[in-house]
């Protein structure tokens, strides 16, 4: 190329191109330039245009912030996407400058190349990619949350977390909930504040001065301060609302409605859940309470007793059970289980082996027939499989007792101070297939002496074996014994087991005096 | 605070005062490598990264703490107290000006005296005070950012050395200056330019220099002299720079009014 060409290839280069001094000052640029930003008329050189003025304020900042400090540090920098302020509108390009190779004061020689094209993919790339980003993070959100919901135990876990989640994951400053009353609508049942702490219950110095817009159904609903009303909505019906009150600081990101409207109806799902699982607690208490809480029968010729200590774990009922009743005139039946499982389903177990018991027991029925009986009710119904009991029959006129274990805990035979563990008339537990013949036993009670049958919350124990907990319970019978009449305190003093694993325990004692 | 989360960095005697440079926005602590060597003879230079940029570590960063840049001065607090220099001489360039006003508010014993580099309370104007920029302005710049994000670090790869026959060397430069995660320096940008801390000022109990380049677009003149004139006990230094950061293209202008500030 000769010197002419050249020159006319930097000016009419289908690239701007231009050297600047270190301040950013335009020193010389080509026509291609100048056609694009429209601004030739402006003086160039020392005091005049600089490139930062022919950008958009975003790019001006950009430069400032990004590329100058880089140029300092490394002399070059490649390809930033700019945008020119030119004279047909703005003009996506990409950016590239380095140190000048010439002679003389540190200059700057700079491309820029249109990328029209190239930006529009880009952006649509980048929105891609934010949506992709915004997507993972919501679904994340959700999933910590619905988890949390999902172990939440009853209306005040429920309540609880969905508190907790309202700072800690949506993005919330403070947060109150409202939950539907029976008769007066909407009541207040707590708020969170900036610590985190979840306030309690009609703690009406937070209630604050939340004022509640009517409802629209069930759509998440943004208040003219700011403030986020999202409804709990169950599967028949809306339980109430949690008002979120979103930080407004520079950095946050606003309230992600869609997040919070499906928190919503997560949390409203868990308050059905809620409702109905204390609703089936309470039937089965009931159930329970009915079972137990009868009259146990009361004859000159012998003393029966009970205590029932509920477990502590949760607020579901266990399969303890026990029953004492008059066969016939001379012989009195007593009866203690224990069914597998908790709750509502356990109670009902519970009361079908206890009506089946009585139907089963009869003068001629021995122990050991009577538990025949009851695998035959266990496998013909489906129900029971692997309770235990213990079934004693008394003879009331003679003092022999006979008695069965279906893989329940022995009987304690007390006598003067001593207790004797009854090992005897051992089977399996109930309904399992293919055992032996069950087996059964007497023992002879002299006047005055007691037998105790209980269930395995009394004498297991994690932290001990069960052969200490069976001397633990030996002994203070013994020692209850000695000391005269039968006392309630009995099982909490052979028990004082730590509250808070304690599974339930009862105890029935016979005492035969003719 | 783990001093690593920070990249902190310490040169200079032991036993001097120390003098804390923290960098701005857009870039890391390799902002001061014009300035640092400078004063390394008479002070305990600390060097550091804020979250997000340069050697931090990006776990440290919490979208709720650094939401403003209040958290961002608790860092430096923690950074403070941990290292246990006894009241330093705090520089914060740009952004850094106004966290350590912050910082100076929240724990006056740990600062001995600020220099704000280019500093501004607000960027966005407001009725009766004119900050340079509008809203609008300030969501371009996220665009801009947001444009710039895909392959950003290879965007940003540095030739410094140039050298062919060594390229274990480049690429062990490669992202050498001013890294920043490009999803926190997104949230810093709002952090920054959409805060307001003009009522942060008056706090301000240590004897503080605002050094002011003669043009600059970020933080015009006349920012600058609103911070002078807001802060109780200041010195004002306008000094012969083009742009935002003099740390880098004017060193030792911006060398000189520190000098005159801090005395021998």
């Amino acid at each position: 190329m000769t010197t002419q060409d050249r020159a006319r290839a930097w000016a009419e280069a289908p690239v701007g191109l231009l050297r600047l001094g270190t301040d950013g000052t335009i020193l010389d640029a080509n026509d291609t330039f100048w056609r694009w930003t429209g601004r030739a008329d402006l003086p160039v050189g020392e005091g005049g245009l600089r490139l930062a003025d022919v950008l958009t304020v975003g790019g001006r900042i950009y430069w400032e912030t990004h590329v100058g400090p880089l140029l300092s540090l490394q002399g070059t920098v490649e390809e930033v996407a700019v945008e020119l302020r030119g004279a047909q509108g703005r003009l996506p390009v990409l950016l590239s400058v380095a140190r000048s190779a010439a002679d003389g004061p540190v200059a700057y020689d700079v491309t820029l190349a249109a990328a029209r094209e190239r930006t529009r993919f880009e952006r649509e790339l980048v929105v891609a990619r934010a949506e992709a980003e915004r997507a993972a993070a919501r679904l994340q959100t959700v999933q910590r949350v619905t988890e949390a919901l999902s172990a939440a135990a009853g209306v005040e876990g429920v309540r609880r977390t969905v508190l907790g989640a309202a700072v800690r994951d949506l993005g919330a400053r403070s947060a109150s909930l409202w939950l539907d009353g029976a008769r007066d609508g909407l009541t207040f049942a707590g708020s969170v504040g900036e610590h985190g702490s979840v306030g309690e219950h009609g703690s009406v110095g937070e209630r604050g001065a939340v004022e509640l817009p009517p409802l629209h159904g069930q759509r998440v609903v943004t208040a003219s301060d700011g403030v986020v009303i999202v409804p709990l909505a169950g599967g028949r019906s809306v339980h109430g609302v949690l008002v979120l009150t979103p930080h407004d600081r520079p950095g946050d990101d606003p309230p992600d409605l869609a997040v919070l409207a499906v928190v919503g109806q997560q949390a409203g799902l868990a308050l059905d859940r809620a409702a109905m699982h204390e609703q089936s607690v309470s039937v089965a208490h009931e159930l329970q309470r009915a079972m137990l809480e009868h009259d146990l029968p009361a004859d000159p010729r012998f003393t029966v007793t009970s205590v029932y200590r509920p477990g502590v774990r949760d607020l579901e009922v266990g399969g303890d059970w026990y029953d004492a009743f008059l066969v016939d005139d001379r012989t009195l039946a007593v009866l203690v289980g224990d069914v597998v499982g908790r709750g509502l389903q356990a109670a009902i177990t519970m009361g079908q082996l206890r009506t089946a018991a009585r139907v089963l027991a009869g003068p001629r029925t021995g122990p050991a027939a009577l538990l025949d009986g009851l695998d035959d009710f266990v496998t013909r119904r489906g129900v029971g499989f692997m309770a235990t009991v213990v079934y004693a029959a008394l003879d009331l006129g003679t003092g022999a007792m006979r008695f069965a274990c279906a893989g329940h805990l022995p009987p304690l035979h007390l006598r003067d101070g001593d207790a004797t563990f009854l090992w005897e008339g051992r089977s399996t537990p109930l309904g399992v297939p293919g055992a032996g013949p069950r087996g059964e036993h007497e023992v002879r009670l002299a006047a005055g002496d007691s037998v105790l049958l209980y269930t395995d919350g009394v004498v297991e124990r994690r932290d001990r074996s069960l052969q200490r907990g069976l001397d633990l319970l030996a002994e203070a019978a013994a020692r209850s014994a000695r000391h005269g009449p039968w006392t309630d305190g009995l099982v909490e003093r052979s028990l004082d087991s730590t509250a808070h694993e304690r599974d339930d325990a009862c105890v029935l004692r016979l005492r035969w005096h003719p | 605070m783990d001093l690593a989360q920070h990249d902190v960095r310490l040169t200079g005697p032991a036993e001097a005062q120390a003098m804390v440079l923290a960098h701005g926005f857009g870039c890391d602590q390799s902002m001061w490598r014009y300035v640092a060597p400078q004063f390394a003879d008479e002070y305990r230079v600390v060097l550091f990264d804020h979250v997000g940029a340069g050697g931090a570590d990006p776990a440290a960063y919490d979208p709720v703490r650094h939401a403003d840049l209040a958290g961002y001065a608790d860092d430096v607090i923690a950074l403070l107290d941990e290292l246990s220099l006894g009241p330093v001489v705090f520089v914060g360039h740009s952004v850094s000006a106004m966290i350590g006003v912050l910082a100076e508010g929240r724990r006056p014993d740990l600062f001995d005296r600020l220099v704000l580099v280019g500093p501004s309370p607000r960027y966005v104007d407001a009725p009766g005070y004119r900050g340079g920029f509008s809203a609008d302005e300030i969501d371009e710049l996220l665009a801009t950012m947001d444009e710039n994000y895909l392959g950003w670090s290879s965007v940003m790869a540095p030739v410094i050395m140039g050298n062919a026959e060594r390229p274990e060397l480049g690429a062990e430069l490669t992202e050498a200056f001013c890294r920043t995660d490009p999803a926190i320096a997104r949230r810093f940008a709002r952090t920054t330019f959409l805060s307001d801390n003009r009522a942060d000022l008056a706090g301000v109990r240590a004897p503080s220099l605002v050094v002011q380049c003669r043009e600059d677009v970020i933080a015009p003149v006349e920012v600058g002299r609103f911070v002078h004139d807001q802060l109780p006990d200041s010195t004002f230094a306008l000094i012969d720079a083009v742009g935002h950061c003099p740390n880098l293209s004017a060193p030792d202008e911006l060398v000189g009014a520190m000098r005159q500030f801090l005395g021998p």
